[in-house]
This record gives C-alpha cells, structure tokens and sequence, in this order.
C-alpha cells in the first residue's frame, strides 16, 4: 500500500522533471537547425531539416513521442552526431559512476571516524582542528581544489596523471591512478558536509539520557558511541547521503570536464555547447531518474536504521 | 543579551570573517576608483611575473595585472551571490511560510513540487540554460536565484512549523489576532534568525556555483574577468605562473569561507551547548578543599563533602556545595528539594556522570572504597554491578534504534560475561519481576512500542540487572500518570526490600518522599538545610524552608478555595549567591544574622538542620507561623 | 466510566458555558483510523463558576479545552457561550467572539514568543481589538510583575512562574468571561506553584472570572475549583463539588486516582493495576472496565450514563463503590 504510493509519487516526480526540462530546454532561444546548416541555409533547407527531425510537431506531442521512445530504452538520435544517444550515455556512464561511487566511498569513510572523533572530544582541540578542517573542505569550490591537486600531485610531485582515463577493464592499476584525483577532489567537500552533520547529530544524541544512562551501567566510551550513539545519529547523514548526489553529479561535471574523463558530465556539457539537445535531454534523464533511485533506496535505509520509520 | 557578550559569543572568527566579507566587498564596490591597472590592459607589465610591488599578484599571460583582475571578478562573484540570494528568498520564503502555516493542501503543493525541483540536476541545468539562454549577468542571477528556491522553502517551511506549532502562536489565535497578524508578528520573526544565517550559506553556495560556471566558460564573458573564468585560463599556465591561478583561488577560498563562517556562528547563536563523552575527572584543586579528613564509617554509602561546580561565563555555578550523608542496606534516602536545589547534580556527581564543564570535590565512598579516587576505567566496573540509575522520563531513558533485548541483556554480557542465551534467559526473569507481561516478547519490540509505565519497568530492569547495592532513582515517576506512578513506587519499594538493596530516590513530590523513604535530605541552592528521618522532618519541620515547602502544596483534606502559604520570591541565583543564608530573602523569620553568616547544619539528636533560627521542636507543621506571599 | 448523557446539565439560563456532547477526533497514522480523544462530553458554567477537569494523560480533558475555544473545532457537539453557539461560527463571526473566551498554557516558556517584549505581549490583545493599550501596566500589578523593570524585558530573562504570570496579564487584559486554564501549574516547582493558584483566586473574585481549570493533579483541581469533573478515555466519568467527591467517591476511578496519591491513607483494594488501553481502539461499553476492579459483563455491553446519586453529585457507572 505504502510501497505503492511511494512509487506513483516518484513516477510523478520523473514525469514533472522529464517534462520540465524538455520544455524548458525546447523554448529557450537557441535553434538545433541553425546548428546543423549554419546561418547561411536557406528557408526551404531549414524546413525540410525540421520536418526530418520531427522539430515542426507542436511540443506536446514531441515530448510524448520521446518520452515513449525512452521508456523502450531508445533516447533519439543526436542531431549533430547522428549517433543514437542512449548508446553514447551507456559507454560514458561507468565512468561516471565509478568516480561517483570513488568519491562517495572517500567520503564516508573518512567522514564517520572524524565525525565521531571530533563528537566524542567536542570542544577540545582535536575537535576544533577537525571542525576548521572540514570548514575548510566546506569553502573549497570543487574546482580550485582540483586546481590544486594537479598543481601539487601531477605538476609538481608527478605522482599520478594530471588528465586522462584508463578504463577498468584495461588496466586495473592505471584505472585506480587515473580516478584517484578526481575522486579525491570530489569527495572532499562531501567529506566536510558529511563529518560536520555526523558530529553535529552525535553531539546531540549523546546528550540523550538513554546515553547517560548507558554510561550509568559502566559500559565503555567506545561501547556507547559506536554501538549506542551512532545508529540514531545516522539519520540526517543518510539523509545527506541522497539529497547530495545533486551536488556530487554537479561536481562531477567540473570534475570530468578538469580532469578530461570521458563521462556523462562531459558528454553534457560537449552537448550543451554544440546545442545538442536530445543528449542533454538524455542526460538529465538519466541523472534524474539516478538521482530518485538513489533517495528511495536511502529511504529504505532509514527503515534498517530506525523502527520508529517502519510502521510508517 | 549584551553587547560584549554576543561578540564574545560569536567569537574571533567571526570578526574576521566579517572584516574579509568587507574588505572584499569595498574593492568590488571601488574598483574603479583604486590605483590599480586596468584589468584588460595588456603587457601592463611582463607576462607571467610574480608578484612585485607594481604587480602584487603579478601578472597573466598576457601582462594583465592579476589584482586588477580578482578586484573586478569580485564584483561579478558578490554581485551574482547577492542577487541569487535575495531571488531565492524572495521567492522561497513566502512559499515556505505558507507551506509551514497553512499546512494541509498548500503544504502538500508546495513540497511536492519541491520534490521535483530537487531531483533536478541543478548545475546541469545551470549550464544549459545559461549555454542557451545567454551567458549574461542577469541570466545567471535568474538560473541560480531560481534553483536556491527549494533550498529556501525548505528552510523556511522547517523553521516555520517549528514555531507555528509552539503555544504563543495558539495564544496568538485565541487573542483573535488575524492570520496574517499572527504570520507577521509571531512567526515571521523567529524565522528570521535561521533565515539571515542561511543567507550568508547561501552566498557562499551560489559564489561556488558561479565559479563552477564561469570556469566552464557560461558566466559572464570576457572581457570581464570573473573568479572562476581566471582560474580557468591560470591552470594552463600553471606549471610556470602558478600565482595567476593561486591568487583567484585564495581569494575565492577566503570569501566562501567566510560567508560560510558567519552564517555557522549566527546559526549557532540559537543552538544548544555542547559537551562531550568522557567523564570528568577530580579536579579538587578548584574547589575549596574540606577542612577535615572524614572518619570512614561502616556503612554502605557515605558521601562526604560533594561538590559540584560548573564554571559558566556567568561565573562559578555551584550546583552543589558540601552535601554529606550516610545510607545503610535495606533503607531508602530521599533527597527533595525544587528544581535548581542541584538533587539531580548530585546523583550525577556521586556517580560521575557529570558534563565536561564541572569540577567536582568531595569523596563517595561505597563500603568504605573511596569511589571518587577511582579512574573512569575503574569506576565503569562499579556503575551497574553495584550502582543502579533509573532517571525521570522513561520515553528519553531508552535507546529508540536497539530492542529491549539488546538494551536488557548488554549489562549482563558485558559486567557478568554471560552468553547470549543465558542473558536472555536472565532478561526474560528481570522483566517477569518488574512485572511486564510476556516478557519474551518484549524483549523483541522497541522501546516506541511501549507505554510509559511499561519502558520505566524496563529501565528499573536494566538498573537491577547486575544486583547493584544502591539504587539511584532520579524522579522515577514524574513523568507518568498517578496510577501509573504508584504502581511504580509501590514496585521499587518491593524490590528494595526482596534484593536488601540501598534506595536514594530523588524527588521534588513530598507526598512521594514522605510515604517511601526512611531518610530525607532537603536541599536548597545546592546545599542540605534539613536531614532526618522522613516522619521527623515532614512531621516537625526545623528549617523554616522545608515548613513552607509542606505548605505550599495543596492537601486533599484542604477544604476548597483553601488560601494556600507560598513561600514569595524565587531561589537566588546559583551564580551569585547571597552572603549568609540562601534561603533568607524568601524567609519570615530571617533575622540579621542570616545576611551576614551562613548557618551551618546543626546536628541534634539524629536529626540536622541548617538555620539560625529553627522551629521549636514541638510544633507541627499545620501550625506553623506566617511564611506569607506577597 | 464512559459516561455519556446530560442529566447532570443545568437550564440553559442559569449558565453562562454549556457544553453538549462535545467528539473531538483526531487522524492516527495514514491508515485512516482516528484517535477518540473526546467521545460525548457535556458540562456546564455558571457565571463565576470554577469547573476542575481532572485526569491522566489522554483522557481528553486539553482537546475538550482547546475545542472549547474551536482550536480546533470539534468533530461534533455543541459550545453555548451565553446562548451563542460558537461550533456554528467560522472566520471573522469566530474570531469577534474570542475576546470573551481566554486561554492559559502548560508550558510558560512555549506559550510566549521569545522574540518580543513583554508589554508587547500583553498589550497585543488591546491591539488586536483596537482598544486603548493603557492598561498593560494595570495588568501587569494585578499579576504581581512591577511594570517598571518588567514590562521592556524578553520572555528568557523571566522565571517559569513569571512567565506564567506574563501569560495570565495577556489573557486578562481582554477582560474575557471565561478563562480555560489548561494545566496551568504542572510545569512549576511546588513553591510558585502555590503562588499562581493563589494568584488565580485573587484575580478571579478581582475580575469575576468564570474559570475552567484542568490538572492531572487531584489536590490542586479540588483546591481552586467548585466542582470537579473526572475524565478517563475521553468520557465523564464523575462530577462533584470537590469536598463530596474526596470524601465520598463513588466511582471505582474517581477512588484509584485519590488512592494513588501517596499522602492518602486509601485501602490498597482501591488500587487498579494496568494501563489505559489506546485511544484509537477503546473498549466497548464502558471505557473504564478493562482496569475496573468491579468490572461486570454489563460493562462491555452497556455503556453507562450519567445519573444523580446526591445532591450535585453525578456519576456514570453500573457498579458504583458500595459504601457510598
């Protein structure tokens, strides 16, 4: 029942973005067809390009054709490349999703013993050097650290490659150099909004007085934290987790395009430039169709971490 | 709130923040009119040169000045940030108080259409329409105002449900104030603080989201330097001008950073204090050393001297000062007093379990081993095996995520060493005699799924479960119904008197202590000014403080409309302590004596009291002279 | 208990407050079940009248406050304040009648806005209403604050008991005939909380209040009110000045709850054992019998109504206490 009204609820969600974006893209100004003749073409040439392209159909009916057309996997097919988009996403999506899981993984892992070392000794110095640290991460923009990452590990130190992608099934060493620096760079700033929400909840539930009454029984300082304070501090962490991967797939745009990685986010931002709208369209589904997945399944998360959410 | 507190409160970060948020705003607002070179006047200097005095960030690669640059990028950066921030919220702030207020359907609207701003991929679409729109300042400002929204909505719904469901807003209503009255003047200035800090995030954020378009070339174009576009061209000269793309990037760190920083002091303003997880150690140097060694008695309890300190901005709280008393197996000692007396610190202290920010002093001793000599390692090994703890509110005493199995069985494993199985199986016995029915299954459920009275058997299980001596409990029943409450009285009662345990049963209720304790301790500003056993002190109260205590609480035998004895005024602030008696101000019988000395507690035949001029021992408490209110 | 019915009402002309039958529900969770907070209540005010409402948590007795002032209004039932029906009203109709009916909180820190000055708080009801803002400083003396050092200050600098007092000079200054006074000493130390009920004797005979007053505390109920009204579940149970209903309770509940006050010398066989079952699934018949000691099968059947037993003594049960 629940399930059921979760998933008409998102399949709204996918329509109204799907929808919004194609519109929106459709109307602002900016033509495909001047793009494939140039501005020198003439009328009739134009028209015949826009009759070929389907362009003269009122919007309406070209969203449903091409929404139909994704719902059977087929995303169009690129006005300037001539290539089918949905074969293009899927070569370029690995890429994508190994920086994202990469930088996701950095993330977490370094953000939950700072979190909870920075909570445990709150308001001493190792929590105030934390706490500056990752205020720091905080106000780094994605770029500049990655400026300076290169500038450091690949110009000055030449420990790994500035730019360029090994794939995974080439080589696997190369691959992990290769991803190393850009995951680093994005998951920094993740890492700081991570550890300071982490610290943030855990400071607050150890002031629970089912914390204090733990400690009432004698049980040990890292008893309590770990396995009494940190499952209810999670939540908004999680939370984050979801909500953030719009921030990370922006990052990962700055990211692909500094480090030269054959992803999604480039794909996007080469299609935004040469006004190819279907692999834009293509991609903003696809990023948003990720983006829903992901929060159901963090809800489904929240569910494993606390009951009081399961009746619900 | 004081000025010079609330600098002091917001700290030196703050300041600095701020006076960098200015000095970068000043340069944007007269980049003009300072001495630099102009920003695109070429070979004004020798390309790629480091900083110099004509220069002092040196140079691009083309002889630009980098200064002249950054200053001029600074104005698109402030400028988009200022105008984001103030479209978001202008659109934002009213959809998310209506959505806050008006609940129900415009809620529903207003965030299901949140949801799909949301799952929009906002930089993605930042470049696209920017790419297609036109890379000018005012679409910029439109692209990134427009996606701030739903970041605003839900801030402002969140804070705005916050204080429409507090009691002055329903207050406001049964005035007959009008909705938009009630918006104006009730809500919409409490959501303000939370509002003006994500001000300052959200510059931070939209400069970062600026730069991150401007360094892919869609913000405003060339020749306008903007902060992003420099670090774009610097990074193909890094390798031999690495000042040209370090200057931007410091000054662009610097800046988020500090709207970043502002915004968290302001947000913290009207958060909670913080404390951590070690427990505290002796720190007997700062408390007024004792003037006596104690004589250790034979008993099960003694606590000597305890002290307890807080050292606040607003100067030494003492919380608790020099309280002793002895308890024996079997008996129950109840310590009373009103909130701010420091009963519950003093639980706190005996067990350390006291907050980071206090100094305790004094000695507890348990069967003569001196407790507060003990390090936290040590003293882990008696809490629980020897010291049990039941506090006042049993929805907050248990652990929302764990099971009651989880919960119940943890001491058992970790103090005794038992299995799971045999922990169970002793878990199943503790609920059965705390009276919870089928106790396997509940040893399954969450605490949510139990009822009031049936989670405070829970945690008297758990405070029982390794066979303590001495059983603390801290207001065990104020926070149940009266039926409720008595059953749980009348079961610890029992338990004390089956496991021959010790009882310190703290409570603000007399009727409670006078009917369960053997011994009672009156507290007041932290200190003991009454101790006797129960039926001698609330039967010919000495101190005139617990006399007006008894007072002031209706009787059941009072007829109707009976005119109640208050003790006026309230207790003194524990900060800044009267000279002489605390109790003075609010006292009928208060002489000279007690503004200049403080009475100390007076021992007579097995009874104390602390007072310069006590009740005669003969007189009941109904009979009592005029401790009259105002 | 579950006493339902209006014999215990008086003619509408003695009154200035008559409550019929009020329902009070609530939604519980999504599956469209409802919380039965309020099932059938009816009592009565005379002008100058102090009611008690007395009972646990979840009996009902602050939804039947709030419904009293439509905040919200309740499901179903009647509110006749000097002959107005005020469940009738909606809007500006509803909102022209709250000044004659006031409200005081539990919590005295929640129930001001922190971000205003007192004199503003009081002095927004004579704002609202368009009437001369002048007797904020009257006020404030009649609620024992000095006006001089009170009036500019912010809620935080105040104690609970003050806050309290700054909560009551905002309700008096509209001059209202009835005052609901929805636990208005259980967030207080003992001490302050005798000075607020005194407070609110002095203030009543000042201004000729006709009070509501709910606790969960029976003593304090019995020592501000006339008569006194026991709620459990959402139902009546029982209704008498307070001197009969201590000294002669007749309801099996109405006896537990004296029994279970510590000071009260009460036989244990008074005592009930359990807890109060949910609201949103409440027993049939009445709603007491599932921790009644004098439980009979008629109880699930049949729901009690309410009938005399003494002079102003009203009770809802099959099987009252035998000894009265």
């Amino acid at each position: 029942m629940i399930v059921v009204h979760r998933l008409v609820r998102l399949l709204i969600v996918l329509l109204a973005v799907t929808f919004l974006s194609y519109a929106l893209l459709n109307l602002l100004p900016g033509d495909p067809v001047t793009q494939i003749l140039g501005l020198s073409a003439t009328e009739e040439a134009r028209a015949q390009v826009r009759q070929e392209l389907g362009l003269d159909q009122p919007l309406l009916v070209r969203y449903l054709d091409w929404l139909g057309g994704i719902a059977t996997g087929d995303f169009g097919t690129s006005y300037i490349t001539r290539m089918p988009v949905a074969a293009e996403l899927a070569e370029r999506l690995p890429v994508t999703l190994e920086l994202l899981v990469a930088a996701q993984v950095i993330a977490l892992g370094l953000a939950i013993p700072i979190g909870v070392a920075a909570a445990r000794r709150a308001g001493r110095a190792l929590d105030q050097a934390l706490t500056a640290l990752s205020f720091a991460l905080l106000s780094t923009p994605v770029f500049v650290l990655g400026v300076l990452l290169i500038l450091v590990f690949a110009v000055t130190w030449q420990v790994v490659p500035a730019t360029g992608w090994t794939p995974i099934s080439l080589d696997l060493g190369w691959n992990l150099t290769s991803v190393i620096l850009p995951a680093v760079t994005l998951g920094c700033g993740q890492l700081a909004v991570y550890a300071r929400l982490l610290r943030t909840d855990l400071i607050a539930t150890l002031q629970e007085d089912y914390i204090t009454l733990a400690r009432a029984r004698g049980l040990s300082p890292r008893r309590i934290l770990w396995r009494h304070a940190l499952r209810p501090s999670a939540i908004t962490l999680i939370t984050a987790v979801g909500l953030n991967l719009g921030a990370l797939i922006g990052g990962a745009v700055i990211i692909e395009t500094l480090f030269g990685l054959p992803g999604v986010g480039r794909l996007i931002v080469d299609s935004i430039f040469s006004r190819d709208y279907l692999s834009v369209q293509g991609g903003v589904v696809l990023i948003s169709v990720g983006y829903v997945a992901v929060n159901v399944a963090v809800d489904l998360v929240y569910a494993a971490v606390d009951p009081r959410i399961r009746r619900a | 709130m004081r000025r010079g507190r609330l600098s002091a409160r917001l700290g030196l970060g703050f300041w600095l923040a701020t006076g960098w948020i200015l000095l970068v705003l000043l340069a944007a607002l007269l980049a003009d009119v300072l001495p630099l070179a102009r920003y695109d006047e070429t070979l004004a200097g020798p390309p790629r040169s480091g900083p110099s005095p004509a220069h002092p960030f040196g140079t691009d690669g083309l002889g630009r000045d980098v200064l002249s640059r950054v200053v001029h990028g600074a104005r698109v950066s402030l400028g988009v940030g200022l105008g984001a921030v103030l479209l978001g919220l202008a659109i934002g702030a009213p959809l998310g108080l209506l959505a806050g207020y008006r609940r129900k359907a415009a809620d529903a609207v207003i965030m299901a259409l949140n949801d799909v701003a949301q799952a929009f991929p906002a930089l993605v679409f930042a470049l696209a329409v920017v790419a297609f729109a036109g890379a000018n300042l005012r679409n910029v400002i439109i692209v990134l105002g427009v996606l701030g929204v739903p970041s605003w909505v839900r801030l402002v719904r969140g804070s705005t449900l916050t204080y429409a469901g507090r009691e002055f807003v329903l207050a406001a209503r049964v005035l007959g104030a009008r909705d938009r009255r009630i918006l104006w003047r009730e809500v919409v200035p409490n959501v303000a603080v939370p509002a003006s800090s994500y001000a300052f995030i959200g510059m931070a954020v939209v400069i970062v989201a600026e730069g991150s378009l401007a360094f892919l070339g869609l913000s405003v174009q060339a020749p306008t330097p903007t902060w992003g576009g420099l670090i774009n061209e610097g990074r193909t000269i890094m390798e031999d001008a690495p000042n040209v793309v370090l200057a931007p990037s410091v000054v662009m760190f610097l800046t988020v950073l500090s709207f970043n920083l502002v915004g968290d002091r302001l947000r913290a303003l009207t958060d909670v204090r913080e404390i951590g997880l070690e427990p505290v150690r002796q720190a007997v140097a700062a408390v007024p050393a004792p003037t006596a060694p104690h004589p250790v008695r034979d008993c099960l309890l003694q606590a000597e001297d305890v002290r307890t300190h807080f050292v606040t901005p607003r100067g030494l709280v003492k919380a608790v000062d020099g309280v002793s008393f002895t308890l024996e197996r079997g008996r129950t000692l109840a310590v009373v007093g009103e909130s701010g007396s420091g009963k519950s610190m003093l639980i706190r202290s005996i067990l350390g379990l006291l907050p980071g920010t206090a100094v305790r002093g004094g000695t507890v001793y348990l069967s003569g081993d001196d407790l507060t000599a003990r390090s936290p390692a040590e003293m882990r090994s008696v809490l629980g095996p020897r010291l049990g703890t039941v506090f006042q509110d049993p929805m907050t005493a248990l652990n929302p995520v764990r099971t009651i199995g989880a919960q119940v069985t943890e001491p058992l494993r970790v103090h005794l060493r038992m299995g799971r199985r045999q922990a169970r199986e002793e878990a199943v016995r503790l609920l059965a005699s705390v009276g919870i029915p089928d106790p396997a299954r509940t040893l399954r459920r969450y605490p949510h799924q139990l009822s009031g009275g049936m989670r405070q058997r829970v945690t008297i299980a758990m405070a029982l479960s390794c066979g303590p001596d001495v059983l603390f409990a801290d207001e065990p029943t104020t926070a149940l119904d009266v039926t409720i409450q008595d059953q749980v009285l009348r079961l610890l009662h029992r338990l004390r008197e089956e496991r021959d345990m010790a009882v310190v049963l703290v409570s603000h209720d007399l009727s409670v202590v006078a009917r369960w304790a053997d011994e009672v301790i009156v507290m007041y500003a932290g200190r003991v000014v009454e101790r006797g056993p129960a039926a001698e002190v609330f039967g010919r109260p000495r101190m005139p403080y617990t006399e007006a205590l008894l007072q002031a609480a209706p009787r059941l035998t009072d007829p109707a409309h009976h005119r109640l004895r208050v003790i006026s005024g309230r207790p003194p602030d524990l900060a800044d302590l009267p000279a002489g008696c605390a109790f003075r101000a609010r006292c009928a019988y208060a002489g000279d004596r007690c503004a200049t000395e403080p009475p100390p507690l007076t021992e007579v035949e097995g009874r104390a009291y602390a007072c310069w001029h006590p009740l005669p021992s003969t007189e009941t408490s109904l009979e009592g002279t005029h401790v009259d209110g105002r | 208990m579950a006493g339902s019915g209006n014999a215990h009402l008086r003619p509408r002309d003695e009154v200035l407050l008559r409550v019929e039958d009020l329902v009070v529900e609530f939604p519980a969770g999504r599956a469209g079940r409802t919380v039965s907070a309020v099932a059938g209540v009816s009592f009565d005010l005379r002008r100058g009248e102090t009611l008690g409402i007395v009972g646990e948590s979840g009996c009902g007795k602050s939804s039947a406050a709030r419904a009293l002032v439509q905040l919200p209004p309740p499901r179903s039932g009647s509110v006749l304040l000097d002959g107005q029906e005020l469940t009738a009203l909606r809007g500006e109709a509803l909102r022209r009648t709250r000044r004659r009916l006031q409200m005081i909180f539990q919590d005295p820190i929640s129930s001001l806005n922190p971000r205003r000055r007192v004199r503003d708080i009081v002095g927004e009801g004579p704002r609202v209403w368009q009437l001369p803002g002048d007797r904020v400083d009257e006020v404030l003396e009649a609620v024992g604050l000095d006006p001089g050092t009170a009036a500019e200050r912010r809620p935080h600098e105040f104690s609970g008991g003050q806050c309290q007092r700054i909560s009551i000079a905002r309700a008096l200054i509209l001059e209202p005939e009835v005052v609901i006074c929805d636990e208005p000493v259980s967030a207080l130390d003992v001490s302050v909380q005798a000075q607020i009920l005194n407070l609110l004797e002095d203030l009543k005979a000042r201004y000729r209040l006709t009070l509501v007053f709910i606790a969960h505390d029976l003593a304090v109920v019995k020592n501000v009110s006339d008569r006194v009204m026991v709620m459990y579940l959402g139902k009546v149970c029982e209704l008498a000045p307070g001197g009969d209903l201590i000294s002669r309770p007749a309801h099996p509940y109405t006896r537990a709850l004296i029994a279970s006050i510590p000071s009260s010398a009460r036989p244990a066989e008074t005592l009930i054992t359990g807890e109060p079952p949910s609201p949103v699934d409440p027993p049939s018949g009445c709603r007491f019998r599932t921790r009644c000691p004098r439980a009979t099968d008629r109880c699930s059947l049949e729901e009690p109504q309410i009938r005399q037993i003494g002079e102003d003594h009203w009770l809802a049960c099959h099987n009252p206490a035998p000894n009265h």
